[in-house]
This record gives C-alpha cells, structure tokens and sequence, in this order.
C-alpha cells in the first residue's frame, strides 16, 4: 500500500466550511477529554465558556462590553496585518507597533489631555499613535526594500524592543516620567480616565456601546473597499501575485510596499489609541497579544476583511468565555483558553490541507524494488 | 533469449486534477541506445520522464527496468534501480562545491566529511572525462558547468539509464556538439539514455530511435535512419502543417525606434548590452538571436524604461527618450512584452483574473481613487473574441488557463493599447505548434498595421521564416544585422558564439545604423 | 565584598544563567539547517521545562528530567514536523501556535499540580545533587577564571558538549552536509535520493529535544519554584534572536551565548559590580535593566540590518530554503 498527496482542484466553499467546523469540533472533543480526565463536566464547561458566563447572570451587559474591548484591539489588528500580508510582507511586528502606538496615545492624553477638549484630545490621539506605529514599520519595510533585509526577523526583533521600552517607563521613577502616578512611590502607570474617554452611546438598555466598535466596523468596511474597489487596493494585489509584473506594468512597486506596510502599521496604531482610550492607562500587558493573535486571525481568514471580523470574534469568545468559566469551574485553570486555541489551529491549519490536497491511496504496486 | 529493455513503460498514466497529462503510454529503451523522446511542449514527455524519476507516480500502469516489474516511489527508489535525471531545472545546491553537491547522494560516504572527497570527485570527474573543478561553487559556474556537474552527479551514483530533459536548450552550437560527444560516448560504455526534445535536427543528429508523444498520447516509435523531419513533424504535430511561416514584405518607412551606442548594467552591475546599435523601421519585424543570458532581457528592460540605460541614445520617432518612466515610454506607443521561463512571472499577475489583467497598464489613466472593472471586463472580452482565447469567463484567474491562452491574454492586451513598436521575448516559448502559429499570425497583421517589432526568439529557423532581419547578440555586444532570407543558420550560430562578427562587413554603413535615420532630427530642427 | 569574589561570582552567572539560550539556540539552529522555521521555541521550552520538572521529580532522577524534557520538546517537534512538513501549513503561523499551546499546556499542567501538590525540588536529593556544580579538576583551581567557568552543574557542561557535538556534526559529517542540502535547495537533496521528509522530521524531533532540555534547565534553576511567570520568561524569543547572531552556526553561538548573556547578568549583577568597584564601574548602576533586557534584540536587529547591506554570497548561513515548505509535486 502506498499514500500518496495530489493537489486538489478547488472546493466549493460549503465543503470547506464543513472541514473547518469539524476541526473546531474535534477540537472541542480533545478539550473535552481533558476536561473529563480532571473530573469537570465538558458540556457545562463549554456551555459557560460559549455564553461567556452572560446565563443567569444580571450584568451580562458588562460581559459583552468588556468582549467588545477586547474584540475592537483584535480585529483592527488582524485587518491591519492582512494589508501587509497581502503583498507577502511578513509584518510579525503587530505588537511592537502597537505597543508605540499606545506609548505615543498616552503621552497625547497626559500631556495634551489636561488642556484640551475631550474630541480634540481623541483625534489627536489616534493621529499620534497612527504616526508613530507608523513610521516603526515603515522603517522595517524600508530596510526591506532598500537592502533586502528579512523582515519577518527584524519586526520579531523590533517586537521586544518596543515592549522594553514600555516596561521602561512603566518601572523607572524620576522626575521626567509623566506616564506614571506621582503620588505613589511604587512605579504605577498614571490613569488619564477623569478627562479622556472615548464616548459610549446607550441603545435602550444598560448596553453601552462604545464608538469604538462603530469606528472599527466603519474601517473594516473601508479596508475592504479599498482593497477590492480602489486602485491602490489593485497595486497591492498585482505586487502582492508578482512583484516583476507590476513593475514591468510600470508601479512603484518599493512605493506600494513602503506605502501599504506604513498603513498597515498605522491601523495597528490605531488599535493601540482605540485601546489606550478606553482603557484610560497605560499597562505593560497592553497588547493584549493582538500582535500574535492577529497573524493567526488573519491567516486563518485567509486575508479576508470579513472573514477575519467572524474568526475575531470567535477567538475573543474563546479567551473572554475561558476566564468567565474559570471562575466557576475552579478545577480548570484560564489557560485552558490558550490550549483549546492551540488545538483548534492545530486541526484547521490540518483541515487546511484536505482542502488543499487530495489523498490518494493505492493498494496495488507492492512489488519490491529491484 | 534477446536481451530485456533497458526500461519498459506499460499502459502508463497519469492525470493532474482533471488534466490527464499521460494516457495510456508504452514504450521501451534497449540497452545501450540513445532514445530521443519527441513532443511539443505540453505533449507529457516531462511528466512521463519524471514518473522515471520518482517525482511523480502514475496513476496506472507497469514500469519494467531490466525485465523485472518495479515501483519507483520517490527519487531514492529511481536511484536504487539505476535510473538518472538530468532535470531541465537543475537540480543543485548553489553554495556547495560542485563535489559535494555530487557527495550529498553518495551511498557510502562514510560518516566523517573528509578532505579527500575533493580528490575522489576529481578523479571520478577525469574517469569520466570531464573537466570540471571540484571545489569550484556551483553559484559561480556558467550554465554549461552546471550541466556538467549534473551529468557527473548521474554518472557518480552508478546510473545505467541516463534522461535528460531538453539539455541543449541553454546552449551555444558549440557546447550541444560537445554534449552530444559525451552521449556517444557514454553509450559506447553501454549507457542507455533518454534524451527529451523538441529540435528535430537533434533528434536526427543523436538518436538511434525516436519515441513521438503527442497531447499525452503515445504515437509511434521509429528508427531514426529510417525517417526523416517531415515525417516526424508529421507525427508530432498530428496532421501536416505549413512549415512555412508567413512573411509579408511590406513598403519601408523611416526607422520608428533607433539606439545608438546603448549601454545597459545587469543586477550584478555586469555589462549586459555594450555599445550596441540598432534600428526598427515600421512594417517589419526585426529579430534579436543569441545564446540565453547574452543581454535580450536587459535590452527589452531598457526599452520599456524599466532599467537605466547607462550610455547611448534611444530614439522613437525622432524624440530622445532616454530616462523616461516606463509609464511615459508606454504612453509613447511602445509596448513590451516577455515571457519569462516560468511563463507567468513578468507581464501577468497569475492569480487575478483576465479583467483585472487587462487593467494592468492602464488602470491609473482613469479620474478618482477607484479601478473602472468595467472597462476591463470589455477589453477582456474583446481579447477572448478577436483572438480565439478559451476561457470559462473573463473573471477567471489567468493561471487557471493553458499556456497558449495565457500568451494571448498577454498579447492581446500589449496590441489593444494601439503600439507602434511592439517588443516581445519570447511569445511562443512552451507553446505548441498551433499555438505558435496563431502567436505569430498575430504579429504579422501587426505588422502590415505598420507597427515595428522586435522579436527576441530562440528558435533560428522560426526567427528566418518569420523576421525579416536578425540581429544578433553575444555577450552583450552587436555581432551584425543580416536579412533573414539571406542568412544560413551556421552563420547565425557562429555569430552568436562570438565566432563570426559582421559590424563592419560593410565598409560604408556600420551594422544597425540606419541611413534615413531620425538621429539629430529634432537637434537639427532646433538649430535651424 | 572582596573584589575577585564579585567578578567570579559574575563570571559564574553568565554562565549559569544563560546556558538555557545555548540549548536554545542550538535546537533551532538544528531545526532551521533543516530549512524550517520554528517561532514556537519559547512554547516548546516551556513544555519541556514542565514535563522535565514533574517526571524528574517523580522519578527522583535528574536523568529522567532530562530525558523528559527532551521528548516533551521533542513531541512538540513531532507536532510541527506532522503540520508543516506532511500537512504543508504555514511555518510561521504553526509556529506561534505552537507558543501559544506550549505556554499553555504549561500553566495548565502546572497550576493544576500546584493545587493538588506541587513537588519541591527540595525534597528530591538525586536531582539536587544532580544539579550541583562539579570542578573540574585543575582547571577550576585558576584564580578568577576557575571558579566563574569552570565549576558549573552538569547540565552546563551538557549544553556545551551538545554545541561543539552539533557543530561537527553539521560541518564535518556526511549527515550534516545531506541535512544542509535539505535546507539549502530540497528539490535537489530529494533528487539524489535524501529523503527530505525524514531528515526534516527527524532534525525537526532532535532540536526541538534540546530546546525541552533547555527548559528543563531554567525550571532546576528557577529552584523548581512555580509561579505566575513563566519559567522561560522570553528566553525562546532571545533563542531565535542568537540564531541570526551566530549565524546559524553552533559552536559561534557559544560565544553569542555568552555575548547575550554578559549583558543579561549585568542587569542582574550591575549593581553589584558597581559597588565592588565605584570608580571604574560605578555609572553601571545608572543604567536602566531594561536596556539590557533589549540589548540582544538590538544587537540581533542591527546584525540582521548589517549582514542584509553587505549582501555577500555565501558568506550568511541563512538556509535559502527556510521557511519555504517543499512539495515534490509541485510545479
């Protein structure tokens, strides 16, 4: 007998679907046995962790607040991220630009904060943010294309750097850090909350939604325009398909990657001032890890705009649930959360290649080799 | 009992997806012979081969090696039974010594890399009789050298059946005679060997018998004494073609794009062009020979503004227009198109669609921030109609389509913007016969429409039927401009070599200056 | 304190301390020579460093740890080999999952124990004294340096041998040259007859092995106390860093070792140095420990920044095929 792999023609979407949600569910069943061999109760488990803890509970309100802040981060990260990978620039630096980003937010709203409106305050904010993320992965791309330079490696790199700095800040007391509370003598953030927030809107209920999330459904839309409809999103798709092409066809092709990475790198900045704002503080664990898990998001959507809104909100549940479930499962610790969402991965990116290629078995040919 | 086949291929086939690449296929090696497999591009013979190889694995079917029923599942096992290929790809690693590149598949190489493996290589290399340095690094040889290596790399590992999958096509004359000189003499050492092609004249040179596939079909197998090219065109093409190819004579008109003196650097920073002179006149076709890696690319680069021009003058219709952006040199009606050995790597974005394809030059000419599609969608569907493409819709992806449809989609956009001087690099390359000749019909209503092209082709005799003169390159440099009904292909081949330079085989007009010619008009103009 | 004490004492925990990066390093060296590249070290160590601790313990044997450490590390290779090389998923992406999974495996496993009864590394004499530091003879009796480099635990002297072990056996075996081929150009190893998978997995198995037992170090070091950080604390990330920093060669990332670690230990020791020696080294006090912490990043981004301008051929021992899956059939 011998096992063979051939490549498959394309698979109509519905099967695909039906390889991904199997995955997800053989995931399940793993963690399920887990879950039994410590003695916890899978179904009630994974009940609890799907509603996030919002059954029965009188401020399930809040619980879909708090989901949203972590989604919002997310999800404009992974979009971010999807406009480099797109043109097969590996930008694994989410969280150092993000984490410049959330510096260059908080230092607008405790420097700036104080004097100035609320809006004006926001606006600059994110404009700060955006700038400077900005230019710590246009520097990347630059190095790329002037000199070649793996980027894939160098954003990694730029990733630690960015968070020592922050953890500078956060743990250096002295006379010149603003970013920390001057009246306590242990180092600890300083919060700007009393006079920068982003607004919240009531829909009826006690549901407050924050306009953050509008903000970010509004800049998915216009991602997804701008790759599908404008022609800068078609540069980045002929690039991204064959870099000899669109320079023969007469692009800038180092312009359109210097571009698109600087605006990738600002979206992730954006995320981080959308973060910074709400969160009114600043925090070494700022990031949340939407850096990392924004290039799963994204690549498990297979870049695209919609798809990576839907596996975002997925994965957020899969982390919010997880921690609402510990509290009630005491037996299983939150990082099940992180050991589910490996398993999941694990099995889509092996669904991914059923989808991809065929197995072919032959039984016959057994005869030996000369 | 007469002697086993070498190699013995039983009702072999093997289909890709929906694409059955070979159906149904027998055919046998004897020992001690030279086999040529004949075939277009696209007819199997690379498939079939590497099923040989180990790459692939047919889907049915019985392969014999020596009489005896085997299973070649991977590379390791094609080894083990004897079996070598030379890829039409090497297959080496560029940072390692051409020894080691031969140590890494050695069956007892011992544990410990010592020093003396240099000298078992050289050995191995003189017994063989090549010359070839063992510790020179595979990135520093020439094409040629890596052929060799590879060869020996076969020979090394004890092969008796030797493939080799289109060898000649990166050479120069002198360098396939003397390839061939190692083929006969490996078969004189009782070697068996396959020798994939496409060039009848080879065929007829090397072979003892010739196996034709046709569309992944096996057609015949026949004693080469005992046939001739027009019969084996006959069988490889399926029904008797024109071999001759069109060639309109059409009134002269002054020379549409001149350069004088050109020089262009490769990546390397390496003269690629040197000092050359030329001209194309409209209404005609001016083709440009050389061995690969002579310069063409660079030189159809520069053209498209794609790659500075170092010194010299372009001129198009009496304008200098050097250093403009590849933009305004494609507004200016010259238009370039290459095809690059992988076929879809310049000219096309392979995963989108024709209509995005069509886009691709003029996508940025429209007002505001977004790509006009529907524009796109009716040059696509102009191209699809006018010239014949076959396509399930204008919004497949181009890589979905055959090799020939994709070299129209191609062309079919380069002529839609009107050019006056077409320059194309290949625009047959791996296409088949019929393919070709719709290509190249193509050109000529170009042509009579006035328009001045500049074909960079590979094969001679297409070029003389189709050209009407041939300049050629050698390293870079100008060997001559001859006519194409005129010259012989000995003579383009000495020139290509270098061997033969006619610049000056006239003594009152150097090759490739015109004697209307546009240069100085507008400076003249201005003087005036 | 007396002088030679404090820089003795510095020179021991350069060693000490960073030792773990060694393993590190050499696991992905061996992982990547192999043309894959594995983000997930840090996932791996952690996994390693978990399983090694609880077996060893349970085993009351530091050579169980050991091996522990090894094939937990080792089955998380298996995991990335089955994914990315029979399964053709992306390397980078596997990689980080692999992280995420292995941190997590690790505070799963660890936490549940740490309720039901955490094992003290205490209570366990063969692993204790397993870990001690041994003389070697003579050589430990040179002032200074004898007592900073050459009087360490085993597992020290364990990772160096590893180093220089790998490095022969990447430079001057047949073995190492084939699994070089391998990560050079695959299409051309599987054409004489390597086989490209199994070299994968099998370099793919071993390295991530020693990665497992560079984890098992930290916990030892840690004195197998468990907490809310992580015992590998980063160390996987400053792994993959020191690969490019040694050029992907083992026996340099020795030095680079030792490089990345004299920086670490400044952080940790500084102070203490700059007491020992106010005049000379005083102004080391002044400098924030989070500069020390971003030294090897730095370092690592300006070599990769370097190596990238001088473009010299044959020079980098960047694999050309890393990160690149191989498909025979492909096309």
């Amino acid at each position: 007998m011998h096992i063979h792999i051939v490549k498959r023609d394309k698979l109509p979407l519905w099967k695909k679907c039906c390889f991904y949600l199997a995955a997800v569910l053989a995931a399940l069943v793993l963690g399920g046995v887990v879950l039994l061999s410590i003695g916890v109760n899978p179904l009630e488990y994974y009940t609890r962790m799907f509603t996030m803890g919002t059954m029965g509970n009188p401020i399930a309100y809040r619980v879909f607040e708090n989901y949203l802040k972590d989604f919002v981060p997310l999800v404009l990260t992974s979009v971010a991220l999807s406009l480099a990978f797109k043109m097969r620039f590996w930008n694994i630096g989410g969280e150092g630009q993000f984490i410049m980003g959330a510096i260059s937010a908080a230092f607008v709203a405790l420097k700036l904060g104080p004097s100035l409106p609320n809006a004006v305050t926001l606006l600059l904010m994110c404009l700060a943010a955006m700038v400077v993320a900005g230019l710590y992965g246009l520097l990347v791309a630059a190095l790329k294309v002037r000199f070649g330079t793996n980027e894939t490696l160098l954003t990694l790199m730029l990733n630690y750097v960015a968070l020592y700095v922050l953890i500078f800040l956060g743990e250096t007391k002295a006379d010149w850090n603003f970013f920390l509370r001057e009246d306590s003598v242990r180092p600890v953030f300083a919060s700007f909350s009393d006079w920068v927030k982003f607004p919240a809107f009531s829909l009826g209920g006690r549901f407050t939604l924050n306009i953050c999330v509008i903000l970010t459904v509004v800049v998915g839309l216009l991602v997804y325009l701008y790759l599908k409809k404008t022609k800068q999103g078609y540069e980045i798709a002929v690039v991204g398909d064959s870099a000899g092409t669109a320079r023969y066809a007469g692009m800038k092709v180092n312009r359109i990657v210097l571009r698109t990475v600087f605006l990738s790198a600002c979206l992730i900045g954006l995320a981080a001032a959308f973060k910074v704002g709400t969160a009114g503080i600043l925090s070494t664990a700022i990031t949340n890890d939407v850096g990392w898990t924004g290039i799963i998001v994204a690549w498990l959507a297979q870049l695209n705009t919609v798809a990576i809104f839907l596996v975002a909100a997925l994965i957020c549940v899969l982390h919010n649930g997880s921690v609402a479930a510990a509290a009630t499962f005491s037996r299983v610790d939150s990082s099940f959360a992180n050991m589910l969402q490996g398993a999941i991965l694990f099995l889509v990116l092996a669904a991914d290649f059923f989808i991809r290629f065929r197995v072919v078995i032959t039984k016959k040919g057994g005869r030996d080799n000369g | 009992m007469s002697q086993p086949y070498a190699i013995e291929l039983k009702g072999i086939t093997k289909a890709f997806g929906s694409v059955v690449a070979n159906k149904n296929i027998s055919l046998n090696v004897k020992q001690g012979e030279i086999l040529a497999l004949l075939g277009e591009n696209g007819s199997g013979k690379t498939t079939l081969m590497n099923m040989l190889s180990g790459i692939y694995k047919p889907d049915s079917g019985e392969i014999f090696v020596e009489g005896k029923p085997v299973s070649i599942n991977s590379p390791e096992d094609s080894k083990r039974l004897g079996i070598g290929m030379v890829h039409q790809h090497f297959k080496l690693v560029d940072v390692f010594s051409a020894a080691d590149n031969i140590w890494i598949g050695r069956e007892k190489a011992g544990l410990r890399l010592k020093k003396n493996r240099f000298a078992l290589v050289e050995e191995m290399i003189q017994r063989f009789g090549f010359d070839l340095d063992p510790a020179k690094k595979v990135y520093n040889m020439s094409v040629s050298e890596k052929q060799t290596l590879e060869i020996i790399k076969v020979l090394s590992y004890g092969a008796k059946t030797i493939i080799l999958d289109e060898p000649t096509a990166v050479l120069t004359v002198q360098e396939i005679d003397k390839l061939f000189g190692v083929l006969r003499r490996m078969k004189a050492e009782g070697h068996s060997i396959i020798i994939i092609t496409h060039k009848l004249n080879e065929v007829m040179d090397i072979s003892d018998r010739v196996a034709i596939l046709r569309k992944g079909e096996y057609i015949t197998t026949v004693d080469t004494r005992e046939t001739n090219e027009q019969e084996l065109t006959e069988w490889m093409v399926g029904r008797k073609v024109d071999l001759n190819i069109d060639r309109p004579v059409m009134e002269k008109t002054r020379p549409l794009l001149e350069l004088r003196d050109v020089t262009i650097r490769n990546d390397e920073g390496a003269l690629a062009i040197d000092g050359v002179n030329f001209y194309i006149r409209g209404g005609e076709i001016l083709g440009v020979a050389g061995i690969a890696g002579c310069g063409q690319k660079e030189l159809c680069e520069a053209i498209a503004g794609l790659r500075p021009i170092e010194k010299g003058q372009m001129i198009h219709k009496g304008d200098n227009i050097v250093g403009l952006p590849p933009k305004a040199i494609h507004e200016k009606g010259i238009s370039m198109s290459f095809i690059p050995e992988d076929r879809l790597g310049m000219g096309l974005a392979p995963s989108l669609s024709i209509t995005d394809n069509m886009l691709l030059k003029n996508y940025a000419d429209t007002k505001g921030p977004f790509v006009n599609r529907k524009q796109g969608r009716a040059d696509a569907e102009n191209v699809i109609q006018e010239l014949d493409v076959v396509t399930p819709s204008t919004e497949t992806p181009v890589r979905r389509l055959s090799g020939g449809n994709v070299q129209k989609v191609l062309l079919g956009r380069e002529i839609k913007a009107g050019p006056n001087v077409i320059v194309t690099a290949y625009p047959v390359r791996g296409l088949d016969i019929n393919s070709s000749y719709a290509i190249y019909n193509i050109l000529n209503r170009q042509k009579q429409a006035g328009v001045g092209i500049l074909f960079v082709g590979e094969d001679l005799d297409v070029m003389m039927a189709l050209c009407d003169k041939i300049m050629v390159l050698c390293h870079g440099r100008l060997m001559g401009v001859v006519h194409a009904h005129k010259t012989t292909k000995e003579e383009l081949g000495l020139m290509m070599t270098g061997a033969l330079d006619l610049t000056d085989k006239y003594e009152d007009k150097p090759a490739g200056i015109a004697k209307d010619t546009r240069f100085g008009e507008k400076e003249g103009e201005e003087e005036a | 304190m007396d002088k030679l004490a404090v820089l003795t004492a510095f020179l021991h925990s350069i060693v000490v301390y960073n030792i773990p990066l060694l393993y590190g390093t050499v696991g992905e060296i061996t992982v990547e020579k192999s043309g894959s590249l594995n983000l997930g070290v840090e996932g791996i160590m952690a996994a390693g460093a978990i399983f090694g601790y609880i077996f060893g313990c349970y085993a009351n044997s530091l050579l169980v740890g050991i091996l522990a450490g090894f094939a937990a590390g080792a089955l998380c290779g298996l995991l990335f080999a089955l994914l990315t090389v029979t399964l053709q998923a992306n390397q980078n992406i596997t990689g980080l999952t692999l992280t995420t999974f292995g941190l997590g495996l690790y505070f799963f496993v660890g936490n549940s124990l740490k309720a039901s009864g955490w094992p003290v590394m205490n209570d366990f004499a063969n692993i204790k004294e397993g870990f001690a530091d041994l003389s070697i003879p003579l050589l430990s009796d040179i002032p200074l340096l004898g007592k900073g480099l050459f009087s360490h635990n085993i597992l020290v002297y364990l990772g160096i041998v590893i180093a220089i072990g790998m490095w022969w056996y990447l430079n001057k075996t047949s073995l190492g040259l084939r699994l070089r081929a391998v990560g050079e150009n695959p299409a051309a190893a599987d054409s004489v007859g390597i086989n490209v998978n199994r070299s994968k997995y099998l370099h793919i198995c071993l390295g991530c092995g020693i990665m497992g037992i560079g984890g098992y170090y930290m916990g030892l070091n840690m004195g197998g106390s468990f907490n809310s950080s992580c015992w590998i604390n980063g160390y996987g990330w400053i792994a993959v860093a020191l690969v490019i920093f040694a050029n992907w060669n083992t026996a340099l990332a020795i030095v680079g070792t030792f490089v990345f670690g004299f920086f670490n230990t400044l952080r940790v020791s500084g102070s203490s140095l700059a007491a020992a020696f106010p005049g000379a080294l005083g102004w080391l006090a002044s400098i924030p420990t989070q500069l020390y912490q971003a030294l090897p990043f730095i370092i690592t981004a300006i070599v990769l920044i370097i190596t990238s301008i001088r473009n010299k051929r044959g020079s980098s021992g960047l694999p050309a095929a890393l990160g690149l899956n191989y498909y025979r059939e492909d096309r």
